[in-house]
């Protein structure tokens, strides 16, 4: 954290080699966070690099004393995954009408690269098919606590809400989650 | 206190976590122990943090990261700024490079100069497609004329050669074939020229006597004065 916080500040100074350390630092954790949250690859890099574009842009507004460059980045990439769901609302309701439930799961996993569905593995995919189907409040809780193992704290500095919401929220997208894996016939072991 | 499915539901995150206290998780356990609702659904909420817990994180796609430095700092050979243009520099300096820039421009001039366009007098109208193939098409009618010329002058050139090669032919053999010939042939009691005259002599003589004739014609006084 230290360390983040020296490379911002060579950054703020015109550093461009502490920048490519700073990307290369959290461009992985970033990437994941878009991806578990949109479902689909080509959207994740492209939001991750919006992310930090706008950090990039954004840089001289971090102050350290109110926490990680980690947690504040995270912010920023919430705040873009949010604005990218309300963008793409509208094509989503169209596609649900177009194709009910159960196709939308096979078409999920259908459109995902054979690397990806190895790593994934085929229980982890239908969880992530259903991350994706949870409503974006839930769904950004679970993530980062169950996916990104944050605390509750950093959690409660992301979402920027009270801890008993974070609580009811990470709670609530769990039971959530289950129920819709239940509904797609996935029982975990 | 006796803990409703509700009360399940709200705090089954708690007691997943370690967060009751001892009393509440005694309730927590009696309850869902006994519920045919609770029992399966703590049971798989436990199992997907579990799942959840386990799941890796993707790899880092090898070109987001050059993706993001090119769009936050702009093109990589802009960062090195001038001592990138001296290295693109250094580059053309190599033999290869000048040997390959050599035989393009090469072409090019061989190119254009079939063309038809004058690199000294460039036109823009001389680039356009029609005129070029127009210059095209007189260059190979040119060329097919010339050769045509080339190889019928060649002909020429060779009938009045061998013409001559004949000519100094003939001279040479007819002194060799009369001068030896005629020498160990002489014999005795037999003259040089066995048949009575040469065609040319024979010529000659009826020439003269043709014009002898016309005379007479022409003059009949002269010949009776002369007859008598």
């Amino acid at each position: 954290m230290e360390q983040d916080a020296q490379l911002v500040q060579q950054c703020l100074q015109g550093d461009g080699s502490a920048w490519e350390e700073l990307v290369r630092r959290h461009t992985r954790r970033i990437f994941n966070i878009c991806y578990r949250f949109t479902g689909n690859r080509t959207d994740a890099e492209d939001l991750s690099q919006d992310v930090f574009l706008r950090v990039y842009r954004t840089l001289g507004s971090y102050r350290s004393a109110h926490g990680g460059f980690a947690t504040w980045a995270t912010s920023v990439t919430r705040n873009l995954l949010i604005d990218h769901y309300r963008r793409t609302k509208r094509d989503r309701i169209t596609d649900s009408l177009d194709d009910k439930m159960p196709v939308v799961e096979n078409k999920e996993s259908a459109g995902r690269r054979p690397d990806e569905q190895a790593l994934l593995g085929e229980l982890s995919m239908q969880v992530q098919s259903a991350l994706t189907r949870l409503s974006p409040e839930l769904r950004e809780a679970v993530i980062l606590r169950d996916l990104q193992q944050l605390e509750y704290a950093e959690i409660q500095t992301v979402l920027a809400v009270p801890e008993g919401t974070v609580k009811s929220r990470i709670n609530r997208g769990r039971i959530e989650l289950a129920r819709i894996l239940q509904q797609m016939g996935v029982r975990p072991a | 206190m006796t803990w409703t499915c509700d009360l399940i539901e709200a705090r089954l995150s708690d007691y997943l976590e370690g967060l009751l206290q001892e009393s509440e998780r005694a309730a927590f356990e009696a309850h869902a122990k006994s519920c045919a609702d609770c029992a399966p659904l703590v049971s798989s909420v436990r199992s997907l943090v579990g799942e959840m817990h386990s799941m890796g994180e993707l790899e880092t796609p090898p070109r987001l990261v050059y993706a993001i430095l090119d769009k936050t700092l702009g093109p990589r050979e802009t960062v090195t700024g001038w001592q990138g243009f001296l290295n693109v520099i250094r580059g053309f300096a190599t033999p290869k490079f000048a040997y390959g820039a050599a035989s393009v421009m090469a072409t090019l001039i061989i190119v254009l100069g079939a063309s038809g366009f004058s690199l000294r007098k460039p036109k823009l109208a001389d680039l356009r497609p029609a005129a070029i193939y127009q210059t095209a098409d007189r260059q190979v009618h040119l060329v097919f004329a010339r050769s045509v010329k080339y190889v019928s002058d060649l002909r020429v050139v060779y009938e009045i050669q061998s013409r001559l090669r004949q000519d100094e032919n003939n001279l040479q053999t007819t002194p060799e074939e009369m001068l030896p010939k005629s020498s160990p042939e002489k014999n005795p009691g037999q003259t040089d020229d066995h048949k009575p005259s040469q065609p040319r002599q024979q010529n000659r003589a009826n020439e003269v006597s043709r014009h002898l004739k016309m005379l007479a014609v022409e003059l009949p006084m002269l010949g009776e004065r002369s007859i008598r």
